[in-house]
């Protein structure tokens, strides 16, 4: 079984404007096996990657594939020597269809030297591809049809019949279902036994762990650890990652005592295909959290909630008032406020800069006279408190741009834009994903905090850790309804998973 | 936790700040533009030393204020990342409209004793009219900017044409309007041209507006990512609502100075200056992606473009050369701009 | 808003409504015109309308590829005044067969032109167009000194001929469309140009050449102005020196309104033949009908604003009907 390394790279070194962000990586891959990479944002697995994939060149260092020299000089050099990365954002187009998003770099000609497609042999070639990865549909299924899980399945596809040897896994399971993940899994197996490599990066350490066969820790651009699954642990990979100890996952979180006055009170909420009768009620002070698989409706409704989405009938009281028309201004001026789960599409202004981002929900506050002229020094100064209170890592708020952040600062600002706002109830929909462990602890801290101020929070994740470690109460969702509750004393993973998974019992048993 | 921080162009273009050369910084600057200006005045101020005189200089400014003043209007819906293609039939709808309340052969407001008064409110009417049609279309009905603005100048260019063939006598344009009413386009006051202030007065309204004030920044805002504005409470239909109606609206203050300047009221105003009106608002840096621009850049675009067409209308060059210059020094700057952009990336 | 609570019989006719709508209008505009003038329903009058549809169609065709990579040429007017001064001053001795596509190639070298400024130096097409306009018509200008040209007696004799029955001005815009059709449905080439419309940064991940791609996209538009240019000279058979002046315009209405969208990734040719003669079918149902001409503005800027606004409620309303559902309901 265990076969000779087949790729080797070592002493891989990188700069970027005279800053060294790799500082002599190295691995090998044997056939077959799979190898977990984790480390914080900014640790160097990108860059890795990106060498590895042809899109940067190194610096330093030397890889070979089959013994001989491996220096693509792009990344279609990268796949023509069967390296396929299956990215983070899924590369499908979304107005083609499966077919011709497998073949769009080069599709089977129906006569040589005539660019005319085969289509016949498109869709046959496709459908091979497909079964291989079970995924049944049409080849002609336009992508913009498909759900995450199976666009991803598509994407493997599309490794597959490029004849990849080692195909990397960039963070593939932060918007896949429980469901889909599990399938995912299955087909990484099956990818393992007809001996491709594979290189699986992770913030969620437990499915390195479920997965990998080695697992290599990166922090600061070293290589800070190397072991195989047998000799590693969960603790070893978040000390080695942040290089001190973590004893806790979470901050301590005493509840209180009594808990205040209903902040939000939702009372039979209705909208057609998406929720169905919910009813639930937030108090002052209270961290909330709602549970479910993707799909559930937890999003959809918190979107309903921040008056983004319509609802057909239900009665919303924000801090006690029934509010008619809800919208994201209504509802703020209730005291509402809401961290969307897709942060760069829906939270933040990518090319503007930390303090335009904090202050965009909060200036109206600063405008003065008829005109609204902004009261500059007032906002500069509460904006540079905030960043300090959120601990923004920047130099310069004013200057420094959003997409210039990592993923952890980029979500502080977003939380940021928000305390400004000072907010009575809150809405976090997956203020964690793709965070690193460090970011996420201090979005933990900033919570506690805004519980212990008297805010009610409504705390939305699909980790169940995250929430039995964060929350006073659990709801769980499934189908759009509320499924189950249990009070902090009665929490229980497998109880809530089961009632996540009320509907998908007899497919997933 | 300094390690979560990433290493990005972004900080590393920070660090090496100080190190660049002149010609780099100049490059950058935002006053590029101006210094341009500035060379290609010093060049023609070398081959036809009249550009230099305060008459001529007078003259560059009286001509560029009403397009200052319709590329500022512009500028707002370029920053909500629309386009107001509508800009020159406003400008043609407005005169036409205004012009046909005080002509002297038979204006329709002749009657109220005050017809200056009611065509100024026609001109600035029929602006904010059209500029709440596009902007209706838009937020509204959620049609691209683009297209509601394509049609709408379709439209009301053909009204403005049909409106004056059927009430002028050689149907072209309505002439004899008040001496007082060309005044506003023509006259001066110590030496100023009443133009220059009407236009200073809506440029330091709109750079205010958009610099100082919460409405300002919603703006920006909405160009930057219309979906993150919309989530934080900026009442996103409202304001690109407002910027096409103050579109319209400095499209109607600008025809009154046009029309003023022309002493007629003509459905041809303004007909190939569309062109002019993005293109000064884009060289003086305004994206047409949305969420930056300044109504200074706007002003250096501008001064920019009517210093070339003064300069080679000195020179005395034909209409075809006058074409093809223009179109190679747009492109030069857009080229600047371009390089410019990648040594940003570069950092 | 309606359509989404309405049953399932009335939902499925409000989806066939919406999903033909620009058809729909068509056979209204159709019906109308066809009340108001008897001449305006014969097969000799919709031959014309192709006709006169052409020299747009054409040239809308070409800029279909532009908007379908999300990009957009202003320049094409001046390109065909270029093609027309070149072909009047300099080629009017040589025949048809070398000079036509001798200026067929210098509307491809001023496609060129532009892809060059656009894929190398990355200057936004919007701009980069704009000035290649100036310049073009600039220079063409110069070289015709702001006279009228005139071209040889061949020429018009080309644009009166018919080959089998069909006018060459069909021939012309039939050949056209089908080897744009074919290219963007059935090569390669043609389904990476709606990948890099779709996503340019994802199709340059995939390994697409998306330079090759864009510079190639003006090129066409270059070439189907020039060849939009001599159909429609051979038409009139002089040039003004306004000869195709701000032609860009209704060359995108009719894009647009053949339902190809101006961010990219979404469209064809075939509705771009359709927006153009749309268009030219309600200028013509105006001349039949004895329109006042100063309102010809008026009704087709309506025409393509309901078609337009029509497309995009459709999309908003599809969309909303569409959407992935989270619960099934059981009624």
């Amino acid at each position: 079984m265990t076969a000779a390394p087949f790729f080797e790279a070592s002493g891989l070194c990188k700069s970027f404007f005279g800053v060294q962000v790799l500082h002599g990586m190295g691995f090998t891959l044997r056939p077959g096996q799979v190898l977990g990479l984790v480390g914080e944002n900014g640790s160097g697995k990108s860059t890795t990657m990106n060498i590895l994939g042809g899109v940067l060149p190194m610096d330093a260092g030397r890889m070979t594939l089959d013994g001989a020299d491996y220096h693509p000089r792009g990344p279609r050099e990268a796949e023509a020597r069967g390296i396929a990365f299956i990215h983070q954002e899924l590369n499908l187009f979304r107005n083609l269809s499966v077919a011709e998003n497998l073949f769009i770099t080069g599709f089977p000609k129906r006569i040589k030297g005539l660019p005319f497609i085969d289509r016949g042999r498109v869709a046959a070639r496709t459908q091979e591809l497909l079964k291989a990865v079970d995924l049944d549909i049409a080849p002609n299924t336009p992508v913009s049809r498909l759900s995450q899980g199976e666009r991803q399945l598509v994407e493997i596809a599309k490794a597959l019949g490029a004849n990849a040897r080692i195909m990397i896994f960039d963070e593939p399971t932060t918007s896949l279902t429980t469901r889909e993940t599990d399938r995912l899994f299955d087909i990484i197996g099956r990818l393992q036994r007809q001996g491709i490599a594979i290189i699986y990066i992770s913030h969620i350490l437990g499915d390195v762990m479920r997965l990998c066969d080695d697992i290599v820790v990166l922090r600061d651009g070293h290589k800070v650890g190397q072991a195989a699954r047998a000799d590693m642990t969960i603790e070893k990979m978040i000390t080695l990652m942040v290089g001190r100890t973590i004893d806790q996952m979470f901050p301590p979180r005493e509840p209180p005592v009594t808990l205040g006055a209903p902040v939000l009170e939702v009372r039979g909420l209705n909208q057609r295909g998406m929720v169905k009768d919910i009813g639930f009620t937030l108090r002052a002070g209270e961290v909330l959290g709602i549970s479910g698989l993707m799909g559930a409706g937890r999003s959809e409704l918190a979107r309903i909630l921040f008056g983004m989405d319509p609802h057909e009938s239900g009665d919303i009281r924000i801090g006690g008032t029934q509010v008619r028309e809800l919208s994201p201004a209504a509802c703020m001026d209730h005291g509402m406020a809401f961290l969307t789960e897709d942060r760069r599409a829906e939270g933040l202004m990518m090319e503007a800069s930390i303090a335009d981002n904090i202050a965009l929900a909060s200036l109206p506050k600063f405008g003065r006279s008829w005109a609204g002229f902004i009261e500059r020094t007032r906002l500069g100064d509460e904006v540079q408190r905030i960043s300090g209170a959120v601990r923004i890592n920047a130099r310069d708020i004013q200057r420094t741009l959003v997409k210039n952040l990592s993923g952890g600062n980029q979500q502080k600002a977003v939380i940021g834009k928000w305390l400004l706002h000072e907010p009575r109830v809150f809405i976090l929909d997956e203020p964690t994903r793709g965070i690193d462990v460090g970011a996420k602890y201090e979005v933990y801290k900033i919570i506690n905090q805004l519980a212990a101020d008297g805010a009610g929070v409504l705390f939305i994740s699909s980790e169940i850790e995250e929430l039995t470690g964060m929350c006073d109460r659990i709801m769980v969702m499934a189908q759009g309804e509320i499924r189950a509750e249990f009070p902090r004393a009665g929490f229980d993973r497998e109880a809530i998973l089961r009632a996540a998974m009320w509907h998908g019992m007899k497919e997933t048993a | 936790m300094s390690s979560t921080q990433s290493i990005t162009p972004g900080s590393a273009a920070e660090a090496t700040r100080p190190q660049r050369s002149f010609a780099v910084r100049l490059l950058m600057s935002e006053y590029l533009v101006l210094v341009l200006t500035a060379i290609y005045f010093l060049v023609m101020w070398a081959l036809v030393p009249s550009i230099a005189t305060a008459d001529t200089l007078l003259d560059i400014l009286a001509a560029m204020m009403p397009l200052l003043v319709v590329a500022i209007g512009q500028t707002f819906v370029l920053i909500v990342a629309g386009i107001d293609l509508a800009a020159p039939s406003i400008l043609a709808a407005a005169s036409v409209a205004g012009a046909s309340m005080m002509t002297g052969e038979g204006g329709f407001a002749l009657f109220t004793g005050v017809p200056i008064g009611v065509g100024i409110l026609a001109f600035v009417g029929v602006g904010l009219l059209i500029g709440l049609l596009n902007g209706v279309c838009v937020t509204r009905l959620g049609m691209p900017p683009f297209i509601v603005t394509l049609t709408t100048m379709m439209f009301f260019s053909g009204f403005a044409l049909f409106y004056t063939s059927a009430l002028t006598d050689d149907g072209s344009s309505f002439g004899d309007l008040p001496s007082a009413f060309v005044a506003i386009g023509q006259g001066t006051w110590h030496g100023v041209p009443y133009s220059l202030a009407l236009a200073g007065a809506v440029m330091l309204v709109a750079h205010l507006t958009l610099s100082r004030t919460v409405f300002g920044s919603w703006l920006y805002a909405i160009g930057r990512n219309p979906r993150a504005a919309a989530i934080s409470g900026v009442p996103v239909r409202r304001a690109v609502l407002w910027a096409f109606v103050i579109s319209g609206l400095c499209g109607g203050i600008a025809s009154i100075i046009y029309t003023g300047r022309l002493e007629t009221g003509t459905p041809v105003l303004g007909q190939r200056i569309l062109l002019d009106i993005v293109g000064s608002a884009v060289i003086g840096g305004v994206s047409l992606f949305g969420g930056k621009g300044r109504v200074t850049w706007t002003l250096y675009g501008v001064l920019f473009l009517s210093v070339v067409d003064k300069g080679l209308q000195l020179l005395g060059l034909d209409l075809a050369s006058v074409f093809a210059i223009k179109g190679l020094v747009i492109l030069s700057a857009a080229v600047l701009d371009a390089v410019r952009h990648r040594l940003t990336l570069r950092g | 808003m309606s359509a989404v609570s309405a049953g399932g019989g009335n939902r499925s006719t409000t989806l066939f409504v919406l999903r033909n709508a620009p058809v729909l209008l068509f056979i209204v505009l159709l019906a109308c015109f066809g009340l108001m003038s008897d001449r305006f329903l014969t097969v000799t009058n919709f031959v014309n309308i192709v006709i006169q549809a052409a020299h747009i169609g054409i040239i809308a065709i070409g800029m279909t590829f532009v908007l379908l990579i999300g990009g957009i040429d202003l320049s094409i007017g001046a390109n065909m005044y270029i093609v027309a001064a070149v072909l009047g001053l300099f080629l009017k001795d040589l025949p048809l067969a070398i000079s036509f596509p001798l200026v067929t190639l210098i509307g491809l070298a001023f496609g060129a032109v532009n892809a060059w400024f656009i894929t190398r130096l990355r200057v936004a097409a919007f701009i980069t167009t704009l000035s290649t306009l100036f310049i073009g018509r600039g220079i063409a200008l110069y070289f015709s000194g702001n006279k009228m040209v005139g071209f040889s007696p061949e020429v018009l004799a080309l644009g009166r001929a018919s080959y089998f029955g069909v006018p060459s001005a069909i021939w012309g815009f039939a050949i056209v469309f089908i080897a744009a059709y074919v290219t963007l449905s059935q090569t390669t080439f043609g389904r990476q140009i709606y990948a890099v419309g779709a996503d340019p940064d994802a199709a340059g991940k995939a390994g697409i050449d998306v330079r090759r791609i864009v510079f190639s996209v003006y090129c066409i538009a270059g070439v189907c102005a020039a060849i939009g240019g001599l159909i429609s000279l051979s038409q009139v058979a002089v040039a003004s020196s306004t000869f195709g002046f701000q032609k860009e315009f209704p060359v995108i209405a009719a894009t647009v309104l053949g339902g190809t969208s101006l961010f990219g990734g979404r469209g064809g040719v075939l509705g771009t033949v359709f927006g153009a003669v749309l268009i030219q079918t309600v200028e013509n149902g105006l001349v039949m009908t004895n329109a006042d001409p100063y309102l010809y503005p008026l009704v087709i800027s309506i025409i393509i604003f309901i078609a337009v606004f029509i497309d995009s409620s459709r999309n908003s309303i599809l969309e909303r009907l569409e959407r992935r559902q989270i619960r099934v309901e059981r009624v």
